[in-house]
């Protein structure tokens, strides 16, 4: 009796030992649903960021959940990874929808969450202490894309059509607001509903609002539709500009005689001057068989940082907030660091990237400092 | 006008795909009274049966129909010969819970065994089209419309003129009579099923070269079928011929003239004011 009395002890001993050497890290991100596309490239990251916290020494015990899109399925996974699963931090999510409401849920439990792709403005900008952000915002997406148009050419009128979620509306607005501020003129305002065959009739009228240039904010396939649909009506402006997801995937490229001379801005390219980034890209093409795109690299960074900080504060909440809120990183992600900024609180302030699709294959062509090929301007019309 | 005319003709010929999902739900729920909730899935199905074909065998997308047709009528047939049919006399609400359960399991097989990447066919015509006068006209839409109204055709010859057709429509009028007369309902049943679903799957074969294919593709083409039938008259091929092209106009027009973001919106509260003032739905028999 005594003896089997100590080995139980000695057991319940044992037991916060191991929590010690393993942290353990929850993950919510669109696995299934109309999302899963994109949903698949965090998952990738996030794995091969696994496996590079492993050969660290650093070793995560995920706990994978899927939003399935769903902003109430989201709340619900968050619920479970904070109260059964008692995970010192969460990764995720991936549509600003769902962030959006997962982010309320991880401050009211003080869960720190690492957000690597939404890009909703509002969701750092709610003087929330436990939600950092890497990822880029809205207006970091039109802001870059505004930058590259005035540059080049002199447009006076934009038209701005956008998707009717979260990140489309929140695009749009930010679009609107810069381009005001430059001087564009927006002609044209229309956010749609997406997965929707037919997008004759809206972009018709932006056919008779004539516009300089066209400003997008669309997810994967719909992007593919409005191009297909825009040669259709013949519609050329002096350039379409892509904010972002929709625009740059390489099922988006490899429609050369839609996707040739579509600019979008993206946060992350794998052929981008920043450390790792070409490697990284050849690993996970090789590993995957696919080309990453950015969400593949935002969602590596962030569970590199959220694994490296879990490790050193040893599963405890309050310790990994803290320092995620001190630490700065740098590496294929180019210079990672949340601030206080602008309104945003522990938002990361990332350099956005413009990249162009020539003859099928992406090209960065902007900021000029970070570019891997010349940009074309203006829009050389329908092949 | 322009505009006008324009969003018209795109949203007649896009309704013109509706139409043939919707008839196809119309023409299984007249036979057996089971709502197919796996509709969408099964023009799903036929969205892939056309990619394969055309990355694979290089079979253009149209001419693959009729491949596809043939292949979805035997799923449709087997499908109820093996599970719809045990539930025909069960709860309404288990045989929706079904029909549900079917639709998962297609989309999520289909998932596993091809992941859930969009699927894009490019074919010459894609993006194609051509001008009458100020309008632009989608070569693979008309096209498309073209098909759908020869299918329609064949579909309304074989219903009116052939006895098995006319023993499909009065097993849909009425079960236990058809069946006194003669009729082999069972039979009937297990034909209105594999065309139902054949033509879903011609539908979504028809539309694979202007859209995009992923597992999940299916599930808001269920809801609009559903829309279609009911707005039709629950059962009625007529009805849901017309209310296809009417939701495909509605929809594109809505989508020019107030907002394509509100154009669900519209196509709903026309919906509710149909049904407002014709309950059994535009050419249903209301049954008291």
């Amino acid at each position: 009796m005594k003896r089997i009395l100590s080995l139980a002890a000695a057991a319940l001993l044992a037991v916060p030992a191991l929590a010690v050497s393993q942290v353990k890290i929850g993950v919510i991100n669109s696995m299934t649903g109309p999302q899963a596309p994109i949903g698949e490239n965090l998952t990738n990251g996030i794995k091969l960021a696994e496996e590079d916290l492993a050969a660290k020494g650093v070793k995560v015990q995920l706990v994978w959940e899927d939003d399935t899109g769903k902003p109430q399925v989201g709340l619900s996974a968050m619920d479970k990874l904070a109260t059964r699963d008692n995970v010192v931090g969460v990764v995720g999510a991936y549509t600003s929808a769902v962030t959006n409401a997962v982010a309320k849920k991880a401050e009211q439990y003080k869960v720190p969450l690492v957000n690597p792709v939404a890009s909703k403005e509002e969701i750092t900008r709610q003087g929330y202490k436990y939600v950092f952000r890497v990822s880029a915002t809205t207006g970091d997406y039109a802001a870059i894309l505004l930058d590259l148009a005035t540059t080049l050419g002199k447009p006076k009128s934009i038209a701005i059509l956008s998707e009717n979620t979260d990140f489309g509306v929140s695009g749009a607005k930010s679009a609107k607001e810069i381009a005001e501020k430059k001087g564009i003129k927006v002609v044209f305002e229309e956010a749609y509903s997406p997965g929707s065959p037919d997008y004759r009739s809206t972009l018709v009228k932006v056919k008779g609002a004539n516009p300089d240039i066209m400003f997008m904010v669309s997810y994967v396939a719909d992007a593919i539709t409005l191009m297909r649909q825009s040669r259709e009506l013949q519609l050329t402006p002096m350039a379409f500009l892509g904010a972002g997801a929709g625009f740059s995937t390489d099922k988006f490229a490899s429609e050369k005689n839609i996707s040739h001379g579509v600019f979008s801005s993206t946060q992350w390219t794998p052929d981008v001057n920043w450390p790792g980034a070409k490697a990284f890209g050849e690993r996970y093409n090789k590993r995957f068989g696919k080309t990453p795109t950015y969400h593949a690299a935002n969602a590596y960074i962030a569970m590199m940082i959220m694994g490296e900080v879990a490790a050193k504060a040893g599963g405890d909440r309050e310790k990994v907030a803290a320092g995620l809120r001190a630490g700065n990183w740098d590496g294929l992600f180019g210079p990672v660091k949340f601030a206080d900024f602008d309104g945003y609180q522990n938002q990361n302030k990332h350099q956005m990237l413009v990249e162009q699709v020539q003859d099928g294959k992406y090209f960065t062509v902007w900021p000029p400092a970070l570019q891997s090929g010349k940009p074309i301007w203006p829009f050389p019309g329908w092949k | 006008m322009t505009i006008f005319l324009q969003s018209l003709l795109s949203g007649v010929l896009i309704g013109g795909a509706y139409a043939l999902i919707g008839v196809g739900l119309t023409i299984i729920f007249g036979v057996m009274r089971i709502i197919n909730f796996a509709h969408g899935d099964l023009v799903m199905l036929g969205m892939y049966a056309s990619y394969f074909l055309f990355t694979l065998g290089n079979v253009d997308p149209f001419v693959s129909i009729i491949f596809v047709f043939p292949l979805l009528f035997l799923f449709g047939a087997i499908l109820q010969k093996t599970v719809i049919n045990k539930v025909l006399n069960a709860l309404p609400q288990n045989q929706i819970l079904l029909t549900i359960g079917i639709g998962l399991i297609l989309s999520n097989t289909m998932m596993l065994l091809f992941t859930s990447d969009y699927r894009i066919i490019s074919t010459t015509y894609s993006s194609g089209s051509f001008r009458l006068g100020e309008i632009s006209v989608s070569t693979p839409l008309l096209l498309s419309f073209v098909i759908t109204a020869a299918v329609t055709a064949v579909l309304y010859w074989f219903l009116l003129k052939t006895d098995t057709g006319q023993a499909i429509r009065a097993t849909a009028q009425d079960r236990d009579a058809a069946q006194l007369m003669g009729v082999n309902v069972k039979r009937m049943s297990v034909l209105a099923t594999g065309i139902g679903a054949g033509l879903a799957a011609v539908a979504g074969s028809l539309i694979s070269p202007t859209y995009y294919i992923f597992p999940q593709v299916g599930q808001p083409f269920t809801l609009k079928a559903f829309v279609i039938v009911v707005l039709g008259g629950m059962g009625s091929v007529m009805g849901a011929t017309v209310g296809g092209v009417l939701i495909g106009a509605t929809e594109s027009l809505a989508g020019a003239y107030i907002s394509s973001g509100l154009k669900d919106l519209v196509v709903y509260v026309l919906f509710l004011l149909i049904l407002l003032f014709k309950p059994a739905g535009l050419f249903g028999k209301s049954r008291v």
